[in-house]
Order: structure tokens, then sequence, then C-alpha cells
């Protein structure tokens, strides 16, 4: 029961953060000229999209909108809206409705529609991501902090410097141009750079001798049988998930080696973070009292810090982690554009690039508000699992 | 106060991987007073010859030329020093050249049109650029958190209760995001008043600044929430100081350490936004091909290098531009790389626990 009462007042303390965050984005689209505020809420189709004064969409989206009322009240329909999943509707004028996502035109669909599609690829990409970080950060941060200030420490010190050090874009395409150039007649990249193709056009990889070609197609060149839309449905909307249920074992495969090297180069980048944590919060549980009497009854030291100081330490890890991971389901602009896997990221990345269309700010601050839920979710879950594995946190 | 000083320097020295760093932050920095000392002018041109048919054959040369004057060879391109500039109008990847050494030349496109430049002049003119953008970004940014924080840890109650909510906002959300709309929206609210223009990066500096604070404001508040509790605090209130002396004499210098700590940190990590940024698609700056690292190294993998990789590997004359994937990237993590190590150093040394 108390724990109902803690949960209820978390989503409570919580409460003031969504409606800033609300407010920050409507004080920021109230900065942009009325047309563009128009397109980001009002959305339009690629049959009727002329936002020119005085014409038939902009006399609708300015009623709709509530232009002629004073700002309280737009405040309160934007929030209304906001709340409510009504993010806009993807313009047919902006770089995202001009753009082909999960292999379908998107103007005219709602905006969270269309991150509703998407997510399930970025939380496949992020759990994988994950799993890299969990292999790696957790067992080197506790060696590091074993052998504080010895080579094995200063050397995950590197690495963990390396990671912030390093760019990804950077990281990303040299990794991208090594594997299609050292294995590239072994695995198909498959989507390759969509925003770079001038009409928009998904971009498609194809087997050509022994490297693969890429160009703007907006035919059907790749094989359909490696082609998620080319499955008859998608119940669950996770790529490898539905490939799996239609048992199409070779496109499920396909799809989870797409993602191998992307979440390599974003587990480098995070493992840099969680590393310092790890190796921190694992070096303070080992001056703790207990650990010194476990060491003094003679337990044997790779218990010492695998059970007693390992465990205890992990308190601080998972709360990182955890909003590490809500932080990934934002998703991930660079690395999904670098390597074209459709996401959330990705999505947003085309949003921002004003050389297909305009920007489509509808789908930028969905983005925000979208983030604003995740992350107020996880720290609820995070808070929770914090009390419930430490019982010394109050629940008062 | 001078024999703590000396007392952290006495372990950061210690420190041989700190000392590294600050090594190599010396030496960016004495390569930017030398690119401030030594201005070249825009139409001061370091000419050099291109190659044809992927043999590099006059990557050394340097040819004389005016501009108004027609170029001597038909390879022979030309690099405005500093503003990295213009060339051959049509080339393709399979002919490119190192180009002028050391570092050789970047290839860039702006609209289908490929320009190339000096690595070396671009990295070289890019240090104060660099350097300018993020210190200023984070010294600003620092000074706003840093007043914040000291009046919210101060004052408490509504003030406090205030600022601090306003800092969860801001810091729920990840970074990266916040800088995308502001850049988005201001770019397209000035997009026609700021092209090809100085102005951008000055107002890409203050919309850096406008969502750097909440971190720092964080970061003081807790240290203040400490440091007003001490004795001298107290005896300055008893012997009646005012308010605003006691938090800009008392307070504020007595909980900058860490602020410093994560100004050092966060320095590093602004020429990486930039290039994030700009390999986003942003026009942050008055030509696509400006000396700054971030810029240099989100261009070296443009569009226009990385599908012109994929399409010569296909007709066999596979040529990796390493260098211009190489030479900036190096840069940006030395640079960065530098500022972690220092930052680490000095926090180990200011942290009696970690001090052997």
């Amino acid at each position: 029961m108390r724990m109902w009462i803690y949960i209820i007042r978390r989503v409570l303390l919580l409460l003031p953060v969504i409606i800033g965050v609300m407010t920050i984005t409507f004080v920021l689209i109230n900065a942009l000229p009325i047309v563009d505020q128009m397109e980001a809420l009002y959305g339009c189709t690629p049959k009727a999209c002329d936002y020119t004064v005085g014409s038939p969409l902009y006399n609708r989206a300015y009623a709709a909108l509530g232009f002629g009322e004073p700002v309280y009240t737009r405040w309160a329909v934007y929030m209304f809206h906001a709340l409510t999943f009504n993010w806009g509707t993807v313009s047919a004028e902006s770089s995202v409705g001009k753009s082909l996502l999960v292999g379908v035109a998107t103007a005219g669909v709602p905006v969270a529609t269309v991150f509703s599609w998407l997510l399930p690829y970025t939380l496949e990409l992020a759990l994988l991501s994950l799993a890299i970080i969990l292999a790696v950060a957790i067992p080197l941060g506790n060696l590091a902090a074993v052998n504080r200030n010895r080579p094995v420490d200063q050397a995950s010190r590197v690495l963990s410097f390396s990671g912030f050090a390093l760019p990804s874009f950077l990281l990303g395409s040299l990794i991208l141009i090594g594997a299609v150039i050292g294995i590239g007649s072994l695995i198909n990249f498959g989507l390759i750079h969509t925003p770079w193709c001038p009409s928009g056009e998904l971009v498609y990889s194809e087997f050509s001798g022994s490297w693969p070609t890429t160009a703007c197609f907006a035919g059907d060149i790749y094989p359909s049988w490696l082609l998620h839309s080319g499955l008859q449905s998608t119940p669950t909307g996770f790529p490898t998930i539905d490939a799996l249920i239609h048992g199409n074992y070779w496109l499920a495969l396909d799809t989870l080696i797409r993602i191998i090297l992307p979440a390599l180069v974003i587990a480098f980048g995070t493992i840099a973070v969680l590393l310092r944590y790890v190796r921190n919060s694992m070096l303070e549980v080992m001056n703790l009292d207990f650990v010194r009497t476990a060491r003094a009854k003679g337990v044997e030291e790779s218990v010492v810090v695998n059970r007693h100081a390992g465990r205890n330490s992990l308190n601080v890890t998972l709360t990182v982690l955890g909003l590490t991971f809500a932080g990934f389901l934002a998703g991930f602009p660079v690395i999904e554009s670098v390597f074209s896997l459709n996401g959330i990221g990705y999505i947003l990345a085309i949003a921002v690039d004003n050389q297909i269309g305009s920007f489509d700010f509808g789908v930028i601050f969905g983005s925000v508000i979208l983030f604003t839920y995740i992350i107020v979710t996880a720290n609820i879950i995070v808070d929770v699992l914090y009390a419930y594995l430490d019982p010394r946190v109050r629940l008062g | 106060m001078w024999n703590e000083y000396k007392r952290t320097w006495y372990f950061f020295r210690r420190n041989t991987l700190a000392m590294v760093g600050l090594g190599i932050i010396l030496a960016f920095v004495i390569v930017a007073v030398y690119a401030i000392a030594t201005p070249v002018p825009w139409n001061a041109l370091t000419l050099y010859c291109g190659t044809s048919g992927g043999t590099v054959s006059c990557a050394n040369e340097v040819c004389t030329y005016t501009p108004p004057a027609a170029p001597p060879g038909p390879n022979c391109y030309a690099t405005p020093n500093g503003f990295p500039a213009f060339v051959a109008p049509t080339i393709s990847l399979s002919t490119l050249s190192l180009g002028p050494l050391p570092f050789g030349s970047l290839s860039t496109t702006d609209g289908g049109t490929p320009y190339f430049y000096n690595i070396f002049d671009g990295l070289l003119r890019g240090t104060d650029w660099s350097l300018f953008i993020s210190l200023s970004v984070v010294a600003g940014g620092a000074l706003i958190g840093l007043l914040l924080g000291a009046v919210s840890g101060y004052m408490g109650g509504l003030v406090d209760e205030t600022i601090m909510r306003l800092t969860d906002i801001f810091l729920s959300i990840p970074f990266i995001l916040w800088v995308i709309i502001v850049v988005a929206v201001v770019s397209t609210d000035l997009g026609s008043v700021i092209s090809a223009s100085y102005l951008s990066i000055y107002i890409l500096i203050v919309a850096l600044m406008a969502v750097w604070w909440p971190t720092y404001t964080r970061i003081v508040r807790g240290q203040v929430l400490v440091v007003r509790e001490q004795k001298y605090v107290e005896a300055a209130r008893a012997s009646g100081a005012k308010r605003g002396r006691i938090i800009l004499r008392h307070i504020v210098p007595n909980s900058v350490y860490p602020v410093f700590v994560q100004m050092s940190l966060d320095v590093g990590t602004i020429p990486l936004l930039i290039g994030t940024l700009i390999f986003l698609g942003f026009k942050l700056f008055p030509t696509v091909y400006f000396p700054e690292w971030g810029d240099m190294a989100a261009n070296a993998v443009n569009p226009f290098l990385i599908t012109g990789i994929f399409d010569d590997c296909v007709i066999g004359l596979c040529t990796i531009p390493w260098w211009q994937l190489f030479f900036p990237g190096i840069v940006i993590f030395l640079f960065a790389i530098s500022v972690n190590l220092f930052s680490d150093g000095v926090r180990d040394a200011l942290d009696p626990r970690m001090r052997r």
C-alpha cells in the first residue's frame, strides 16, 4: 500500500515537468512565423497544402488553432492537444512529408501515428545496445575499481574518455565505410543514407558483382522477401518479431545484422559514461565496513568483489542505466541517419534537414513531447525499482 | 588560499594522464594564439595542384596566382587561406588525391557543387574559432548557472523552488533535443537576416548558452547549500554584510570548483555538438566550408564523399580518402580527450578521498 502512495506521489511531482516542457515548446512555437506554426500544428496533405494568408486552409487552421483568441486560450488549446497525443500532422511541404519512412509516404499522417510506427525500430536498436553496454561496462568497471590506478584502470579510463571524445557521426561513418568495403560482399547493408536522395526516395543498396551499389530508387529493386513492408501484416510493429511471427527467419536475421554495427557505435559512446559510474560506485562500496568484515572473515576475494561489493554497487548503476535507456528511446538522430535505420531519431534527423523540404516542426516538437512522456515514465520506474532494491530508501 | 592551490597542483602533477591532457590543451592554446596573431586576409591564396587519374603527381607544388588572373594549369586549385574555398567544378572521387600536404585536402559539397579545402589551413584557422565558440558558450552558460544556482541555494523558498523546477524541466530532456529545437526556431525566424554573415555564429553561441545553464545551476545550488552553513558565512551575516555581498564575495568563490571541472568537460564537447548539428543538416555558419573543427569533421563524412566511395568501389577504383576523415577527427578527439583527462585530474586533486 505504501508503495502505491509512493508511486502516486512521484507521478504528481513529475506533472510540473510535463506541463513545463510543453509550455516551453508552446513559447518556442509561438516564436515562429504564423504560417510555420500552422504547418507544424495543423499539417497538410499533398492535395491541399496552400498556407498563403487568406487561403481556405489558412482560415481553417486559424480558427482551429484559435489565433484570434488571447494567448492563454491558445496555450490551453495547445496543452490539450499535446496531452492527448494530438501533435499535428506531417506537412506535405516539409522534409518528412517528402520522404518515405518504413516504405510509406507520411504526408498528411498524424505525427503520433508516425511515431508509433517508428518507436519499435528504435526500441530494438536500444535493447541491443543496452545488452552490449551491460556486457561490457559492468565487468570492466568492476575490474577497473578492483585494480584502481593500475594499468587496467588507466586503460579503461582512456577507453571511457575516447567514447566521450569521438564524434558518433564520424565513428559511425568510418565503421559503415569499413563494413561496406570490408564485408560488403557478405552482408547487404540495405538502406544507406536515405536523406541524401535529392527527391527523397528510399535508397536501396543492391548487389552488383562483389560490391553493393547505392543509388536512389523509387522502385522495387530490393528483394521483396528482405523488405520489411513486404510482409503481409505487421502485428507488433517490431521488425524482428514480425518476421519471426511470419516464419521468415532470414528476414529476422537480416534485421538483427543491420542493427549490430549501429548498436556497437551507440554502446561505445554510452559505455564511456557508465564505466565511470560503475567504477566510482564500486570504489565507494569497497571502502565500506561490511566489505572489510567479509575480507576479515576470510571470504574469497572473488566472492567479496562479485557478491558483497558488486551487488551493492549496482544501485547507482541502475539509476544511470535507467535514465540512459530512456534517453535511448528519444532515438539516435545521428546513428540512425548514418546507417539509414528507421526510428524516432531518424525522423527527427529528416525533420531538421531543410534541404529536402521545410523543417517539420510538428515532428520536432512532437518528439520533444513524446520524449517528455518517456523520461517521466522512466523516472518513476527507476525510483520505484530503487526503492524496491534498497530498503534504506524511505517510501514516505 | 595560495597554499591550497599549491597543494592541488602537487597532487595534479603526480597524475600522468592529467598532465598529458594539460600539455595538449596548452599546445592547442598556442596554436590558437598563433592563428589569432597572424590573421589571414580573405584574398590571400595558397594554391595547390590537383591531380588526375588517381596518382598524386604534384601534391607538393605550390603555384602562385592572384584570383582575377587565370589559373596556370587545368588542375590548379585556389584555396583562400583560412577560408577554404571553391575548387574544381567537376570531379570524381576516383581522381581525388591527397592534395596539399601535410594534411591533404577536404572535399565537401554544397548543393552538388564540390568544394575542396586545405585541411591543414582549416584546422589551423579553426583552432581559434573552435576555442572561441566553445569557451564563450561554456563561460556564458556557467555564468548564468552560477548566478541562478547561487541565488537559488542562498535564498531558498519560492525562488529556489521556481528556479529548480525550471532546471528540472530543461534537464528532463536530452540536451541535443533542446539544441535542435532552439536552433531550428532561430534559423527559421532569422534565416534570411543572418545568412552569409558572422552574425549567425554569435546567434549560435547565444542559442547554445540558452540551454547550457541548467547543469551548472544544479551543481552550484548543491554546493551553495553546503557552503551557506559554513561559519564564515555566518560571521559575514553577523557583521552585517548585505545579501548580495555575501552571495558574490563568500558563497560564489567557495562553490566554483565543481563548476570549473564541469566547464572543462563541456568545452571539449562543443566541437562535437556543432559537428553533430551540421551533420544533421543545420546551416550554422555563413559558408558550408567554414574553418571550425566540428564543421570540418561533419563535412568529411558528407554524402558526396560516402556515396562517391561506394560508387567508385563498384567500378573497382576504391579510394578511401582517409586523410579527410582522420585529421579533423583526430583533432576533435585530442581536444575532447585532453580536456577530459585534465578535468578528471583536477577533480581527483581536489577530492581528498582520491588523493594518494
